[in-house]
């Protein structure tokens, strides 16, 4: 008999709605809540044997709450991880899919469930994600569809679209028979002869992001410089990549009036850093951004720089930084940033 | 009109040496350390030192820089590596002498140069071409007070000498194979679907930069180019960017899309030449050259294009823009890319998809975590600068790092699948 463990929120776990949100992670024995309908749906051959659950406030955006919830899972040695359904909710659609993901990559299978335009989605990593129904009040065909991929990943088989998978599939290395330049000459005799050969790279589609508009009042802003220059104090303190970034860091600026040579230095390995470290202002623009100050052109200079490299950054790191960066700048009450790209 | 010709006479490589004299006998390559110190001989560098790898061999070769196929048209090179050996006369006709199976590897520090590895044996062996030549590893110390770009011209053109060198003690040996190519032009001659070559090169600064006859190709618009020219290395590489993105001299010398569309010519296709496109780093310039090219392309009689790059990300562009103003053009083009797709193969693959064209070929993720065991002995350095650790240690590593891993000529049997 194969081992499965259930994530639930605080709510179908039986905690309460909103105000029991910050309820600790926690383990029940045996199936809860909805995991009951899963237990029957996937038979006498698996069992639920416990349920992890944890408050969305917490599971969303505490990583030491994630990493409890994993030390739960793992402590079950399941064979198998099932997260959700968790429909459009989407901080329980954040947690399903981080849950998930995070059990993949710890070597435990997982499979999350949620709505197709869940914004947890895009957190499932190497995950399978099955897709589920709106609302609660389609929770039995949302179940049917989940018990079904988790007796198929039991069973070691794939999952695909068919099984109601969304979202991104993991592309792997592989090597095969013939060179890319014999592959690239087939496909496109193929094209040209008007046969639909299929391409080895999907197309992606990419976010267009729209400018805020200009803030009224510079004089009365207070504004932060931020940057993917990869500019660093010299040494590189933080060990900041320079290609490839996880990460960003951020320093303070507010006793500094400039960004002298040889106090800061790029680690940027995307272009010629040699103009750059002679005078680092321009890159951070700090120089100037004193200049208005001092003018009153701007109200206030933030007090310290965010900074990471951009060079060969994967998107969804990317993506992360920017919504990082965009928190951490609102919460500091900045109005307006510049941002120096390379 | 009669074009030109050139013959590659081929000579295999089956076993290498070091020894008191330079010579190629029956398949073995012996060399010289005072030939190959004579050859690399530069004010800029204080010693050097060559060592020979070959497959299967417990070893790694780190801070690889550029990679050359020993070849010479004569005693005294005779026009080998022009613009850079002796005067930039166009070559690319007459006999052609080639050491078929050895590289010449320049590896050591230079700035900008980003760390690169060739294992031996084990599993990242098999992802780099040069995990299955016998290499000739030129190791150097620069000379006190010698300026970065003058110790990286004297590497440059002291591995193109010795690469010459060695392939001067094969010309009087009977050859392995003799191949016959047709220079250009090559006016159309059948019904067959007439395709082309785009080949960008990344002409990005010093460190990044791609040289043709000599000099950088940085300047030059795109230009139509006699593909035999490639054989005898009127393309020569000085970009230590990107390693598994990379085209060092050794691709541009046997270019893997040039071979595919010869092999191919008069069977399915009709093999229509080469434009020869510089990588610019702005996007206006970007722009504009992918306009001129594909006007070149239809001046030249392009039914069809293969188009590589060379580099990251910024480089998809230089593809991508070329695939949409060829469509505009009525031509139907593929590109090369390798995927940055995140470690977890999840991330969009693409920095810059074209807008009209989805013929997209993939040479692997740039991302994808290899581990490679302990060797017994390193050349190149005493570190894997990317890692921090001992050159010779285990490593973790993206396939980024692994030399022409993903090489965007086409030279690899690396893909990316979906994996369920």
């Amino acid at each position: 008999m194969s081992r499965v463990v259930h994530y639930l929120n605080q709510f179908f776990a039986g905690f309460g709605g909103e105000n029991a949100a910050s309820t600790p992670p926690g383990l029940k024995p045996g199936a809860v809540g909805p995991g009951k309908k899963l237990q029957e749906l996937l038979g006498a051959e698996h069992e639920v044997v416990a349920t992890v659950y944890c408050g969305d406030d917490l599971a969303a955006v505490s990583p030491d709450a994630l990493a409890t919830v994993l030390e739960l899972v793992a402590q079950q040695r399941p064979d198998l991880l099932v997260a959700g359904p968790a429909s459009t909710s989407g901080r329980y659609g954040v947690a399903c899919a981080r849950v998930a993901a995070g059990a993949v990559r710890a070597g435990i299978a997982a499979i999350a469930s949620m709505h197709p335009e869940n914004p947890g989605l895009d957190d499932a990593g190497p995950a399978p994600v099955i897709a589920s129904g709106a609302s609660v009040r389609e929770m039995g065909a949302s179940l049917e569809r989940l018990a079904a991929a988790a007796r198929k990943r039991l069973a070691g088989e794939p999952l695909r679209e068919a099984d109601g998978r969304i979202g991104k599939t993991p592309r792997k290395n592989v090597l095969v028979d013939r060179n890319a330049a014999s592959r690239a000459v087939d496909l496109l005799l193929a094209r040209l002869a008007g046969r639909d050969a299929p391409a080895e790279v999907p197309v992606p589609k990419f976010d267009h992001v729209t400018p805020a508009p200009p803030i009224a009042d510079p004089s009365q802003a207070t504004i932060a410089l931020v940057t993917e220059s990869g500019l660093v104090p010299v040494g590189n303190p933080d060990r900041l990549e320079s290609a490839r970034a996880t990460r960003w860091l951020r320093y303070s600026i507010a006793d500094k009036g400039t960004a002298p040579a040889g106090e800061y230095a790029s680690v940027h390995g995307g272009y010629s850093t040699v103009w750059a470290n002679q005078d680092p202002n321009r890159l951070l623009p700090l120089d100037v951004a004193r200049e208005l100050e001092r003018e009153g052109a701007i109200g206030a200079l933030h007090g310290e720089y965010l900074v990471t490299t951009g060079n060969g950054t994967t998107v969804p790191n990317a993506r992360r930084f920017g919504v990082e960066w965009a928190a951490e700048l609102r919460r500091a009450g900045i109005s307006a940033a510049i941002l120096t790209a390379t | 009109m009669e074009g030109t010709v050139l013959k590659l006479v081929q000579h295999r490589v089956a076993a290498v040496a070091i020894g008191s004299a330079t010579r190629y006998q029956a398949g073995r390559l012996t060399v010289a350390e005072a030939d190959a110190r004579r050859a690399l001989a530069a004010p800029a560098l204080a010693s050097t030192r060559v060592s020979w790898v070959s497959p299967g061999d417990s070893a790694r070769i780190v801070k690889v820089l550029d990679v050359v196929q020993p070849r010479s048209k004569g005693q005294g090179g005779r026009g080998i590596f022009p613009g850079m050996l002796g005067p930039a006369t166009p070559q690319g006709r007459g006999d052609t002498h080639v050491l078929d199976g050895v590289a010449v590897i320049a590896a050591g520090y230079l700035p900008r140069a980003q760390e690169a590895v060739i294992d031996m044996s084990g599993p990242g062996a098999a992802l780099s071409p040069f995990g299955a030549t016998h290499n000739l590893v030129v190791e150097f110390t620069p000379a006190d007070g010698a300026s970065w770009e003058a110790v990286d011209t004297a590497v440059r053109i002291g591995v193109l000498r010795l690469a010459a060198l060695l392939a001067e003690s094969a010309l009087e040996a009977p050859p392995d194979q003799v191949e016959t190519l047709r220079g250009a032009p090559y006016p159309k001659a059948s019904t067959l679907p007439r395709i082309g070559a785009i080949t960008n090169l990344q002409t990005q600064g010093t460190f990044k930069d791609v040289f043709v006859h000599g000099r950088s190709f940085g300047p030059a618009p795109p230009t139509l180019f006699d593909p035999n020219e490639l054989h005898d290395g009127a393309v020569v590489s000085g970009q230590f960017g990107h390693p598994a993105l990379k085209n060092p001299t050794y691709m541009h010398q046997t270019h893997p899309v040039l071979a595919e569309l010869r092999r191919r010519d008069g069977h399915d296709l009709e093999f229509a030449g080469l434009i020869l496109a510089p990588e610019p780093v702005e996007a206006e310039q970007k722009a504009r050259v992918a306009e001129q090219a594909a006007e070149l392309c239809v001046a030249a009689g392009f039914g069809g294009v293969v188009i590589t790059k060379e580099g990251g990300g910024n480089a998809d562009a230089d593809i991508s823009l070329k695939i949409d103003a060829l469509a505009d053009r009525g031509i139907g083009a593929v590109g090369l890319f390798a995927e940055m797709a995140g470690a977890e193969g999840t991330a969009p693959s693409l920095v810059v998809p074209p807008e009209r064209g989805t013929a997209l070929i993939s040479t692997g993720n740039y991302d994808e975590v290899v581990r490679l065991p302990a060797v017994a002995r390193a050349l190149g350095g005493p570190t894997v600068d990317v890692a921090g650790v001992a050159a010779t240690a285990a490593l973790e590593v993206p396939t980024a790092v692994l030399y022409c891993s993903l090489s965007p000529l086409g030279a690899g049997r690396l893909t990316c699948r979906e994996v369920a």
